[in-house]
Formats: C-alpha cells, sequence, structure tokens
C-alpha cells in the first residue's frame, strides 16, 4: 500500500495537470457551440477536421511561425551568451563595485514590463526599428534572470578549477568557454528554454513594436480568434494546440537538463 | 470591459506620469493646426494614412474591402489608407499612448469616448468641426442631418470646448437578450416591457424551472443604459448622480436578484452570459446589440429560441437606452495625413458604405437614411428582432466623456460587484459610490 499511495497522487496530479490540455486539443476538433457547452464532454460528437482549415485562413500563420522561430532562437542564443558572461563576471571576477553592479541588475528585475513599455518603445521609435526584427530581438538579448542562475551556476564550481586552468596559462574567456560552460550545460539549457519560452509567448511586445502583418509573431496571431462580442473558442483552441508544440517538443527534448538545472538552482515549478 | 478599462486607467496614470499635458488644438480643414499649436507628431508611415483598427475575422475581412474600395477609388491626391490590426480596444490605447510619447502616430485610430479624452489632452488628437463643416471636404447640411443626432452628440468632448475630436465608427445599443424557450419553460409569452415585469419573470423563470432568470457582465455602461431606462442620468456637469432615485433603483435590482438568487455574476471578461443564453441555461441577458451575430452563431441558427429586444422601462412611452461603440479619431500629424483619414471617414460613414458595414457586422447603421434602403429592409424582414437595434437609435443617450469618466467606470463596477456579493446594501454602495466618483471628477 505504502508503495502504491505514491503513484496513485502522482497519478492524480498527472490528469490534474495534463486535462486542460487534453481539453484544449479535443476542443480544437469541436463546433463553436459544443466547445462551449458547460457540461464536461470532452469528446467532439463529430470531429470538426475543418477547423484547422478556417484557423489557417484566418491569419497568415505560416508567416508567424517563421518570425517567431527567428526571433525566438535568436534571443535564446544571445541570452545565453550574454548570460555566461556577466553570470562569469559576477560570481569569478573581482572587481571595485562587482557587488552593487550586481544588485543594480538584480533590481531591475523588480521594475514591472507595464513601466518600462512606453520608455522602451519610444526608444525603438528613435532608433527607427519599428517593424523590424532588432525590435523584437535586441531589447531581450540579456535579462537579470538569466544572469543570476549563471551566476549560482558558477559559484558552485570549485574555484580550484579555475586556479589549475590558470597555473596552465588558460585565461577567463578560454577557461569559460571551454571547462566552465560544459560544466553548467544543465544551467545554459535551463537558461535557454527559458529564453525561448519567454520570447516565444511574448504578446504586449511584439503587438506594440510591429503592425505589419510580415513581422507579426504567433501569439499576436491567437488574438483575431477574440473579438469585441465574443470569442471563437473552438478555433482559438485549435491555434493554441498548434502553436504550443514547439514548446512542448522543445520541453521533451530538453527535460533532462532542465530537471537538472531546475533542481540545481533551487527553482519551483 | 472592466479589464480594458483597468488597463485603460493605468496607463492612463502612466501617461501622466511621464509628463504628457496640454490640451489639443484644433485645426482647420486642411489639416493646419491652429498657431500657438504644439508641433504636429510625425506619421508612422509617410506614403500612407495608417488606420490603427481591432476588427477581427469576418468584420476585419469586410473593413479591408471596404478600404481597398475605398483606395482603389480615391483621389490621387490623397493617400491611400492602410488598415491595421493591433489588437484589442485596450492595446490600442496603449499602442497610441506609447505612440504619443514616441511622437509618432497612425493618422487614425478606433477608440472609446473615454481614451479620445487622453489623446485629447495630450495634443494628439485634431477637432473635426472645421472638416465636418468645410464647403468641400465636409458634409452639406442635409447630409450632416441624415446622422443620427446622438452618434454626433456622443463624439463632443464637454470639457474640451465641446469639440467633435472624433466621429462614429461602430455603433451599437444597449439591448436585452432573451431565450424563449426558457421563458416558454417558465409559462411566459412575451419578453417584459418594464422592470416591474422583468424582476416578476425573473421570479416565475426560477421558481417554475430553477434556473437562474439572469447572467449578469458587469458592466458600466450596463449601469448606464439602466439608469437611463429608469429614467435618470448618472452626471449633470462634474456631479456623478448616483445617489438619486433612478440610480439607487438600479441598484437596489441588482440586491433583489442577488438574494434571491434570480441573478448570478459571470466571470469578468468572459462571454459566458451568451453561451449560458444559447444553452437554454437563463432567460435574459443584456449586452450591446453587436453581440446578436455571436448569439446568432451560438444558437447554430436556431432563431425561434431567443429575441432581442429594448431592455425594460420605467415607462415604455418614454424609453431609453445606452448607445454603445467605438469611434475613430484623427492623430495630430501632417496635413496631408489628417485630409487623407478624414476623407476615409467620410466615405465610410456614407450612406451606402453604412448599409454595407451595418449588414456585414451587425453594428447599427448611423445614419437615418438606411432605413429607406432596400438591403436594410429585406435584413429588417429576415427575422422580427432584426430591426430592434435601429429603432433604439432615436431614443438611445450616449455615456458621459468627460475627463475622469474611465476611472468612475471601475468605481462603478466596483460598486455593481459589492450589491451582487452582498458585501455592502445597495444605498451604501451608491452613497459611497457617489462620493468616490465625485472625488475624482473633482480632482481633474
Amino acid at each position: 500500500m505504502r508503495r502504491v499511495l505514491p503513484y496513485v497522487l502522482l497519478g492524480v496530479g498527472t490528469l490534474v495537470v495534463t486535462f486542460p490540455f487534453v481539453w484544449m486539443i479535443t476542443t480544437a476538433f469541436k463546433t463553436q457551440t459544443e466547445a462551449t457547452m458547460s457540461t464536461l464532454n470532452l469528446w467532439p460528437s463529430v470531429w470538426q477536421w475543418r477547423n484547422f482549415a478556417e484557423t489557417f485562413r484566418a491569419a497568415p500563420f505560416a508567416r508567424y511561425f517563421f518570425n517567431s522561430f527567428l526571433v525566438a532562437f535568436t534571443v535564446t542564443a544571445a541570452v545565453i551568451v550574454t548570460s555566461l558572461m556577466a553570470g562569469y563576471a559576477f560570481a569569478r571576477l573581482e572587481f571595485p563595485g562587482s557587488r552593487i553592479l550586481f544588485g543594480l541588475v538584480l533590481a531591475t528585475m523588480m521594475i514591472p514590463f507595464e513601466v518600462t513599455l512606453i520608455p522602451n518603445f519610444v526608444l525603438i521609435r528613435r532608433l527607427d526599428w519599428y517593424n523590424a526584427y532588432p525590435a523584437l530581438i535586441v531589447p531581450w538579448c540579456a535579462n537579470a534572470f538569466s544572469i543570476f542562475l549563471m551566476r549560482q551556476a558558477f559559484l558552485s564550481l570549485p574555484s580550484d578549477y579555475f586556479d589549475a586552468a590558470k597555473v596552465d596559462g588558460c585565461g577567463h574567456l578560454r577557461f569559460l568557454a571551454r571547462i566552465a560552460a560544459p560544466l553548467v550545460k544543465p544551467m545554459v539549457v535551463t537558461v535557454g528554454l527559458f529564453a525561448f519560452l519567454g520570447s516565444y509567448n511574448s504578446l504586449l511586445w511584439p503587438l506594440v513594436v510591429t503592425s505589419e502583418e510580415a513581422m507579426r509573431v504567433v501569439q499576436v496571431g491567437l488574438t483575431v480568434f477574440s473579438g469585441a462580442e465574443g470569442v471563437r473558442l473552438h478555433l482559438l483552441m485549435c491555434a493554441s494546440a498548434i502553436v504550443i508544440l514547439p514548446t512542448v517538443a522543445l520541453y521533451f527534448a530538453a527535460q533532462r537538463y532542465f530537471l537538472e538545472g531546475s533542481i540545481g538552482a533551487g527553482i519551483k515549478g | 470591459m472592466r479589464h480594458a478599462a483597468r488597463a485603460v486607467l493605468t496607463l492612463t496614470l502612466v501617461m501622466g506620469a511621464v509628463g504628457c499635458g496640454g490640451r489639443s488644438q484644433t485645426s482647420d480643414a486642411s489639416g493646419t493646426p491652429a498657431s500657438g499649436a504644439r508641433p504636429a507628431f510625425t506619421p508612422v508611415d509617410e506614403t500612407a494614412a495608417v488606420f490603427w483598427d481591432r476588427q477581427t475575422t469576418e468584420t476585419a475581412e469586410l473593413l479591408r474591402t471596404l478600404v481597398d474600395d475605398y483606395n482603389a477609388g480615391r483621389p490621387q491626391d490623397l493617400l491611400p489608407v492602410k488598415l491595421e490590426h493591433v489588437g484589442g480596444y485596450t492595446d490600442i490605447f496603449r499602442k497610441v499612448s506609447a505612440s504619443i510619447q514616441a511622437r509618432a502616430l497612425p493618422a487614425m485610430a478606433v477608440g472609446y469616448q473615454s481614451m479620445t479624452s487622453e489623446y485629447v489632452q495630450a495634443g494628439a488628437v485634431v477637432a473635426l468641426d472645421a472638416f465636418v463643416q468645410d464647403p468641400a471636404v465636409g458634409f452639406a447640411p442635409e447630409d450632416l442631418g441624415d446622422f443620427f443626432p446622438v452618434v454626433l452628440e456622443t463624439n463632443r468632448y464637454s470639457d474640451f470646448d465641446n469639440a467633435m475630436y472624433s466621429f462614429p465608427f461602430c455603433k451599437s445599443a444597449l439591448m436585452m437578450f432573451f431565450n424563449k424557450k426558457v421563458l416558454a419553460d417558465a409559462g411566459i409569452e412575451a419578453p417584459p416591457v418594464t422592470w416591474e415585469e422583468f424582476f416578476a419573470q425573473c421570479r416565475q423563470v426560477k421558481e417554475k424551472t430553477g434556473k437562474h432568470a439572469y447572467a449578469v457582465s458587469v458592466d458600466c455602461s450596463t449601469i448606464d443604459g439602466f439608469v437611463y431606462s429608469m429614467g435618470g442620468d448618472v452626471i449633470d456637469g462634474q456631479t456623478t448622480l448616483f445617489d438619486q432615485i433612478a440610480s439607487v433603483r438600479v441598484f437596489e435590482l441588482f440586491e433583489a436578484l442577488a438574494k434571491e438568487e434570480l441573478a448570478y455574476q459571470i466571470s469578468p471578461g468572459t462571454y459566458d452570459d451568451e453561451t449560458a443564453l444559447a444553452h437554454n441555461e437563463i432567460a435574459f441577458m443584456f449586452r450591446s446589440s453587436s453581440a446578436r451575430t455571436s448569439i446568432q452563431m451560438l444558437m447554430e441558427g436556431d432563431d425561434d429560441r431567443w429575441g432581442m429586444t429594448r431592455i425594460p422601462q420605467a415607462d415604455p412611452a418614454n424609453p431609453r437606452t445606452v448607445l454603445y461603440g467605438p469611434n475613430i479619431c484623427v492623430f495630430n500629424t501632417t496635413p496631408e495625413q489628417q485630409r487623407a483619414a478624414w476623407a476615409f471617414i467620410k466615405y465610410f460613414t456614407s450612406a451606402e458604405t453604412g448599409v454595407k458595414w451595418a449588414l456585414g457586422t451587425g453594428y447599427l447603421p448611423i445614419r437615418k437614411s438606411a432605413a429607406k434602403d432596400p438591403q436594410m429592409q429585406a435584413f429588417w424582414d429576415e427575422w422580427a428582432y432584426n430591426r430592434a437595434a435601429f429603432d433604439c437609435l432615436e431614443f438611445a443617450k450616449s455615456e458621459p466623456t468627460v475627463a475622469g469618466w474611465q476611472e468612475v467606470r471601475l468605481l462603478v463596477e466596483k460598486a455593481q460587484t459589492e450589491v451582487l456579493t452582498g458585501i455592502k446594501s445597495a444605498r451604501q454602495a451608491v452613497l459611497d459610490l457617489k462620493h468616490k466618483a465625485d472625488a475624482v471628477l473633482a480632482q481633474q
């Protein structure tokens, strides 16, 4: 009994967590009326495959996906590079004001996005980046949380490694690239996943800094199913089911590293 | 609407904090700002008059077609119009607010009066009176007389010399939607005409069917409409009238509905009342007439199962309801942009285009002449309730356009929630509301 109970509890937990996803997928195949029923009929009476065709007709999702991937992968790569370098600097380099500087970096986490929205937008306009990829990418290429995570990861490495490498004539950059970064791979993957998800899921910023269809991302595409007087729930779920596929695939691919990194940094899920 | 209002309020405060001030200036019909005015804003696109809108799916498609038609037939000396979907009304307000700070704006955008008031304060929009009255590009008196007076009046801003800072775009009226099957199950043949009948029918529905009669979407515009229909008003100058008898009766109605469990509050920002009506779970809901198309879809074409009529009245011989809907405002950019924006507005509000828009979207035609249009008449003949909202235009009343009303809206919705949840009595809620709302307006 003692061995079975955890499995039962975990099974119930899994059901609770996966139910919204199952509901989303089955709702994607329902009619609008069926989708809005208050009763818990999970399966569609007739599977509406045409919902997918209707979804893709409603907005140029192929273009949106291209933009989302381009932006999310570029941001991810940039965040990994900047957080590796800044995290290493805060963990291993001694320079005047490093603690104050790190405190300032952390302080940026306390400022709500809404407060910086207008100043950031003004800057984007002045740089003439409106409706351009740099507006979607550059502001997100570094963030305090990733720097903090990488710093914690580097602090966990014994300083003997660095001392030994230094004796062999290894400089900071080489030590970082050849020794330290591979040792904190789970954290690199975690930072990368957070960066990807943050970028891929962002809505308000892309909505504000773009207006051309050709520059829009998938999350903006989802808004076309919400009108002033109602939501096309079946089509919205259909589009959502498609939109989350890349993130689900990425999570499963990097699951092992993500868990290692999360446990190592003490991140609560 | 409540979420939108909250976000708008937050952004309003942010706009204030970053220091946008000064009043807007008027312009002449050539779009030249009056002397002494702040410099115009830069257009977001020099080659086109960009129009920031919020329409989606079929209505967006129709608007795109109308824009294409306009561009194809426009005089060549005018810039073409470029339609850009910018999300919901709150998103548009956010983007315009940010763009005001960046001093780069589109030619025009849709928005509610409370949003336009904020733009006016930032000097970002131009008054349209000069365009309207211009002999060359404006409306002839008989043409202007074709508009329902209320749709024009709602675009005049009493805090800003009563100038017309926007023009009607999508208009609709607060209506009562009812489920005939639920009413029939309760032994009711016709929807209520007075508020007394409404309450009695709610009781009857509960008693005979065990269902809630009314799903309440907490919304200031609905409260305003109810107050109007009770023969009252919500504001007099800069003073609110929430402590007056009509307003008290509205809040007491909600108090009684909640106490007797005849009504329940839906989750804010959802359309659960529409789905409840479509699934025969309630008898009544109150929404904008533009919800007709959404209900029709949810009812899957079963038009015998539901209806839409004017809201109950204190005095049916002297009916009132509230006029909804966003307007278009023209931004203080270059004269070319303003001229192009005005030309498009004129095209869009022409009798012919207005009918196309109304038929394709469910919004109301804003001209009286639409009543004679054969297509419109054919549409009204299709279903007994299709004309109900149009008939309300004769007596519909717009909501206040005073600065600070956006914040008052939140207070009204808070008071409504407090009454529905039993936190406060109706009397206490209206007294507190009056006190706080007056304080907000006094600060403006």
